[in-house]
């Protein structure tokens, strides 16, 4: 796994700086840019982390930044940071998905406490992501039978009501069935339940 | 000028005259009048009615003068009061003619106004009429205002012998004089003040950029010295980032420090654009709480103006927030403001501010600059006045206009700090 990196963006490059000084004091990777474009043009979505963004910014404002970012399905966790009096924008960024805000001037160990649970849930995210699509080729492996024999299995079915239901002999089903927790790598039903949820949250 | 001032200037050429006349008259006939008297006795009935008409003249002369409901009086080319009518006593707060008549007139002259007093005497003695302020501190120790009409009076051979002058209390209009100039630097600095008010809390986030920094530097400092095995030198940075960003909040609060003190006009040769980008880092923020973009379309090669770059930098601000609070108003739903800076004539740049708002109503487009005149509801109409006498006071000029697609479009020019000539015309104009 990747190290996490905290992506500053911010065009007071003092600032900026200052952040990168605060957050590298508890070991994190940081890297700054002056501005919204900047951060899109160098971004890598691959690389596990979060975003501290400036709510004000010349050009792009970072409410800007945070729309093309949803647009574009990347999921980085944002903490916007707002200038005196502007808690109504951060509501708003808030609303739309951001991970949280914080007041400037702030304390430290506030900003590195959102940071440290943004990262956690980012990370947590990302887990969820792989096993995803993990299970999303697991799926594609059953045939169309076996997939209609797992959804009526996942619903609590006994092997006899589904072979009712699918009008297919009790024998066969078992088969199916069989098959089915072998693609899956399901140990039990109950692993199967999970998976099955887990797959309809994407869905 | 102050009213009834002909009435006064009336009064004293008939006065002067009638004084002069009996004066010269008294003066000239004062000997045949005392051979008149020793000889009355041998005498006929007709030197009796000469006698008796002049008495009559002087008589006359006498009641006009001591009627006369203003201080008149006759002043010797030292100052010495030689006559003085009842109204005058009054003025000066004394009690009979011996308090005052025979004494120098610079005993109820205020010491700060003696120099020019004596100057206006000067002049008068040297023939002409003048009119003159003075402070009086009078025989009763009160202070008041004066104005004197004073005219010289001349002997039968032309010398000028005394001053005639004709003296009222301008106290109270005085007052009211300094009343109007003082209301006028209050209003204007309230207006000031409340363009700072408005500002504040563009200010306030531009401190806080500073003092961000300076707790995250410092914090930083804190982490990596609890944790140990930190070399000091490696804080040395960190500690100079600390200082910049208390010099760049010590700028920012300068600067707005002069904002609200500043009284008189200092021109230095300035980049007009250097200090539109100084205004809208400040009303930026005002602008995006109400949705508002500022564009800025600065020409990058004008040359330096003439400029107090506060004065100016409160007009831009003035004119920018006008324009956001118009949209406010009017509820556009397009709400731009462009600002333009560009060269106009061969001596001056142009700052263009114009906004996508409702424009301004032809009908009132030439008093927009008038004081007191708003279309706001919460308005003083205080704004665009002031903006307009401190790019008069820089020698521009503002104009007002409606725009081509609507909105309002104001105009201020400034002028140039060096004339630009180029060398061939300057030496024609040598050689010329």
């Amino acid at each position: 796994m990747n190290e996490p990196t905290v992506f500053i963006v911010d065009d007071d490059l003092a600032v900026a700086r200052s952040v990168r000084w605060l957050i590298e004091s508890i070991r994190l990777q940081v890297e700054t840019f002056p501005s919204a474009q900047a951060f899109i043009d160098g971004y890598n979505a691959a690389k596990p982390g979060c975003l501290v963004l400036d709510v004000r910014m010349p050009g792009m404002s970072g409410l800007e930044l945070q729309e093309r970012l949803t647009a574009q399905r990347v999921q980085i966790p944002i903490i916007f940071i707002t200038g005196h009096g502007d808690v109504q924008m951060a509501v708003k960024a808030v609303q739309a998905g951001a991970f949280d805000f914080i007041e400037k001037p702030f304390n430290d160990q506030d900003l590195l406490d959102r940071i440290q649970k943004a990262i956690a849930v980012d990370a947590e995210q990302r887990g969820k992501d792989t096993q995803r699509s993990q299970l999303r080729s697991l799926f594609v492996s059953l045939t169309p039978r076996e997939r209609e024999v797992m959804d009526l299995v996942v619903e609590g079915m006994s092997n006899k009501a589904v072979a009712n239901t699918l009008g297919l002999s009790a024998k066969t089903v078992e088969v199916h069935r069989a098959k089915v927790m072998e693609k899956m790598h399901a140990r039990s039903v109950a692993d199967l339940v999970k998976m099955a949820m887990l797959n309809q949250e994407t869905q | 000028m102050i009213p009834a001032t002909d009435t006064m200037w009336l009064a004293i050429v008939i006065l002067g005259g009638c004084l002069a006349a009996a004066l010269i008259g008294l003066g000239v006939t004062a000997l045949r009048l005392r051979e008149a008297e020793q000889k009355i006795s041998d005498r006929d009935a007709s030197h009796e009615s000469v006698l008796d008409r002049l008495q009559e003249n002087e008589y006359r002369l006498r009641t006009i003068i001591e009627s006369e409901p203003e201080c008149v009086k006759l002043q010797a080319e030292d100052g010495t009061v030689l006559e003085i009518n009842p109204a005058g006593l009054r003025l000066v707060d004394a009690n009979q003619q011996a308090d005052i008549v025979g004494r120098k007139i610079y005993s109820i002259v205020a010491p700060e106004c003696v120099d020019s007093y004596r100057e206006s005497m000067k002049r008068v003695f040297a023939g002409e009429a003048v009119v003159y302020e003075f402070k009086a501190i009078t025989l009763k120790n009160r202070v008041a205002w004066m104005e004197t009409h004073a005219a010289p009076l001349r002997d039968a051979r032309g010398n000028i012998y005394a001053l005639l002058g004709i003296t009222r209390d301008i106290t109270e209009h005085k007052q009211a004089e300094e009343q109007a100039r003082r209301h006028q630097t209050e209003l204007a600095r309230v207006a000031r003040l409340s363009t700072m008010g408005e500002m504040a809390t563009g200010i306030a986030h531009e401190l806080n950029q500073p003092l961000s920094a300076i707790a995250n530097f410092a914090r930083g400092c804190i982490r990596r010295l609890s944790a140990g095995g930190m070399s000091p030198i490696e804080l040395i940075e960190p500690l100079e980032e600390v200082c910049d960003q208390a010099e760049r909040a010590g700028d920012i609060l300068r600067h707005v420090r002069n904002f609200v003190r500043k009284s008189e006009l200092q021109l230095k040769p300035m980049d007009i654009n250097q200090i539109v980008r100084a205004v809208v880092k400040f009303t930026e923020h005002e602008a995006r709480q109400h949705r508002t973009m500022i564009h800025l379309h600065l020409d990058p090669h004008l040359p330096k103006v003439q400029a107090d770059a506060i004065m100016i930098e409160q007009v831009i601000c003035n004119l920018v927030r006008n324009a956001v609070e118009a949209m406010e108003e009017a509820n556009s739903a397009r709400r731009e403001v462009s600002i333009h800076t560009r060269r106009f004539d061969t001596d001056a740049i142009e700052v263009e501010i114009s906004d996508t708002g409702p424009g301004i109503d032809e009908a009132v487009i030439d008093q927009v600059f008038d004081q007191f005149f708003t279309t706001k509801d919460q308005g003083v109409g205080m704004g665009l006045s002031i903006s307009k006498s401190i790019v008069e006071a820089h020698g521009g000029d503002v104009r007002a206009e409606s725009g081509r697609d609507g909105g309002t479009i104001l105009r201020f020019s400034l002028k140039l700090s060096k004339p630009q000539v180029s060398k061939r015309e300057r030496a024609d104009s040598i050689h010329s």
